[in-house]
């Protein structure tokens, strides 16, 4: 029990919680210029900018009630994302997109509802009275381009253009995870709300584990059979150095960069964060303190190096991930195998992995060297035509056989001369670590290219990655 | 029983109250409390004036008709927070149009109490009345930034912090104790400072990552 709690207590170590984050972290590296500038979207939409990081074009701003009055409607175009300038959390934000039909004065948003602009004047109003700033402080309205759903998206996302949060801290990206708008979150790409947050792996950028809200652990696109694991992220080596550059340019030294993938622009900033929530653990299943502090201190020279190390140290778990959920290793068509014969001998050979055959086949010249060289000789001294065997009930086909040594049974197989009956011998096989006691066929595979072949019956503990 | 510090018999000397001295020493007890509560268990609350204040609204009203008068406010700015969605009023005059409601409630309770001739509530002053009413301010400017439920549970927690206040405000033992070693509220500062230090996880968040926690070997 002790000792449970022990490990209890450094698995908790391994976890960001908030004291730490704003402790450690957000006080430490976070100047407050730097976040003046994080919170500020149009400043901060203009320093990416100089420093040549895509971001939303910006159409227009309005600071107070009399730029309100002399606003020009006819500037704005048809699709546009109406935003307060220091707004949190996703609050306050109004896309549209397009034109009413036979209108001037009206827009659509995604659920087809119309927006007038009267409804802009008052919307506007309230984010110039600073409803949706932090602490309520006035504040400044502002237009922005609509960004394009990728297609890759558009069956996860619900009526909202998904967002990747990539946590950078020390020039290295050390925690990425998918934001999908959803039903329950109206649309918006925020967790608090309901929006699902999807872990991504950050050497190969396919997504992992995922999250519904605050803790729901879920697979599936919620009402669908839509598997929330396995998407690969598209740019997404780019995406890693954008955000990395962006914090290079930010200052800000722990930050959550918001990147959001356009159909014709490809990735583009959408927002920095000074203050990066601590969910984004439990879309990954995994503790940011103990990623931070495998980076903390380490000088990192350029932005590629830092995004290398980000991938090598944070990236390639999936697979580790799914052999955790499945409990099933990962193996490719090919593998390295380990096979114990007689005596004790060992022979380490490449296998062929088929899952179109049942049973596993060795060739004979290995089966000769892993001292079966008897059993092939004394079955090929008793075998008989095919026909012959074919036509004998299993006990007839046993009697013909049994004095052979090792043998455990036979099996029909065809090859390049027809079908023929081959022996099976007992045979311990080490697979990716784990070790099989099974039978196996010993047949002529000289033409072939590998000696041996692993069948289904000796998978199931495995999973086949065709591409591995 | 041991004997009234000097320093306060001083004070009181003075004409300041005993009852004054008393709760103005109780207060930092009470902020601490709060401190330790926000930073070790995680209950975040409406910041720490909220609960402080509620706290010594609870001591006025006592701990039955305060939190009946809480659960009375809450329950006011939800129902009219649904009234005025629709109304799309921007923020103070909303929140002005809220205290209305509340101010009008608690009154027709009053009198309602009063006919019923329980004067209980009648009775207590002004002051925590009107701390309670203007709780509201704080449960509307909730449910705009982070949503009813948010509101709810952060109320909720306010509300259990107060309670937890009250009772530790209204301790006999600790109330001689501080009348009797004034001097030892200091130990409230080195406490905070360990408090601000603290960089483990917050009770609350071993829940909030108890996946994680199953997940992480």
């Amino acid at each position: 029990m002790r000792m449970n709690m022990f490990e209890f207590f450094l698995k908790s170590q391994k976890i960001l919680g908030m004291n730490s984050r704003n402790l450690n972290f957000i006080r430490s590296c976070n100047s407050r210029s730097a976040k003046r500038l994080a919170d500020d979207k149009i400043m901060s939409k203009r320093a990416l900018g100089k420093g040549e990081i895509a971001v939303p074009k910006l159409i227009a701003k309005i600071a107070s009630t009399e730029a309100l009055d002399k606003f020009d409607w006819t500037t704005l175009p048809g699709g546009f994302a109406l935003k307060p300038n220091r707004g949190f959390g996703g609050e306050g934000i109004l896309v549209v997109y397009g034109k009413k039909k036979n209108r001037e004065d009206a827009w659509v948003k995604a659920d087809g509802s119309i927006v007038t602009i009267d409804d802009l004047k008052n919307h506007i109003r309230n984010i110039i009275d600073g409803s949706f700033s932090l602490s309520n402080t006035p504040d400044i309205a502002f237009f922005e381009e609509r960004l394009q759903l990728l297609k890759l998206f558009k069956p996860y996302a619900y009526k909202g253009i998904p967002d990747i949060r990539v946590v950078v801290y020390n020039k290295v990206p050390v925690m990425a995870m998918l934001r999908l708008p959803t039903k329950d979150s109206g649309g918006k790409a925020n967790l608090q709300q309901g929006a699902i947050g999807v872990g991504i792996d950050l050497a190969s950028g396919v997504t992992t584990t995922a999250v519904q809200g605050k803790n729901k652990i879920i697979e599936y696109v919620p009402g669908t059979r839509l598997l929330l694991s396995g998407i690969k992220i598209p740019y997404w080596k780019d995406i890693l150095q954008l955000a990395v550059r962006t914090q290079e340019i930010s200052k800000l030294g722990f930050l959550g960069v918001d990147v959001a993938i356009d159909k014709e622009r490809g990735p583009v900033i959408l927002e920095l964060n000074a203050r990066p929530g601590l969910s984004i653990q439990i879309a990954n299943l995994a503790g940011l303190q103990e990623r931070l502090r495998r980076v903390r201190g380490i000088t990192i020279k350029t932005l590629e190096r830092g995004v290398r190390l980000g991938m090598d140290l944070f990236g390639g778990e999936i697979e580790e991930e799914l052999e955790g959920i499945s409990g099933r290793k990962i193996i490719s068509t090919v593998e390295k195998i380990k096979l114990t014969g007689k005596n004790g001998v060992e022979v380490e050979v490449e296998a062929k992995i088929d899952t179109g055959a049942d049973w596993s086949a060795i060739d004979t010249d290995l089966a000769r060297t892993l001292g079966l060289a008897e059993t092939i000789e004394a079955f090929d001294a008793r075998s008989l035509p095919y026909d012959k065997l074919k036509d004998m009930t299993k006990e007839e086909r046993w009697n013909v056989f049994k004095d052979v040594p090792q043998i455990v049974s036979t099996i029909p197989v065809r090859s390049a001369h027809g079908f023929t009956y081959r022996p099976m011998v007992e045979m311990t096989i080490l697979i990716e670590g784990v070790s099989l006691v099974t039978k196996v066929s010993l047949i002529n595979r000289s033409e072939l290219k590998y000696p041996v072949i692993v069948g289904k019956r000796d998978l199931g503990r495995f999973l086949i990655d065709v591409k591995k | 029983m041991n004997s009234t510090h000097a320093i306060i018999e001083y004070f009181v000397a003075q004409g300041v109250p005993l009852e004054t001295v008393s709760l103005l020493l109780v207060l930092p007890v009470i902020a601490t409390m709060i401190a330790f509560f926000r930073q070790v268990l995680g209950m975040k609350a409406f910041g720490i004036y909220t609960p402080l204040i509620v706290t010594f609204a609870f001591l006025a009203t006592g701990i039955k008709y305060g939190i009946a008068l809480f659960v009375i406010v809450i329950l006011v700015g939800m129902v009219s927070r649904v009234l005025l969605r629709k109304l799309r009023i921007l923020y103070l005059p909303r929140v002005a149009i809220t205290l209305t409601i509340v101010a009008f409630v608690i009154l027709a309770l009053l009198v309602a109490g009063g006919a019923m001739k329980r004067t209980g509530l009648a009775a207590v002053s002004i002051f925590p009345l009107l701390i309670m009413i203007t709780l509201v301010e704080k449960f509307v400017a909730t449910q705009i930034e982070k949503g009813n439920q948010t509101a709810l549970i952060l109320a909720l927690e306010t509300m259990i912090i107060s309670a937890v206040g009250y009772y530790l405000a209204s301790w006999e033992m600790l109330k001689e104790f501080i009348i009797v070693y004034p001097w030892a509220i200091l130990l409230t500062l080195p406490i905070n400072i360990l408090l601000g230090k603290w960089t483990g996880l917050r009770l609350s968040e071993y829940l909030r990552f108890r996946e994680v926690l199953k997940r992480i070997t």
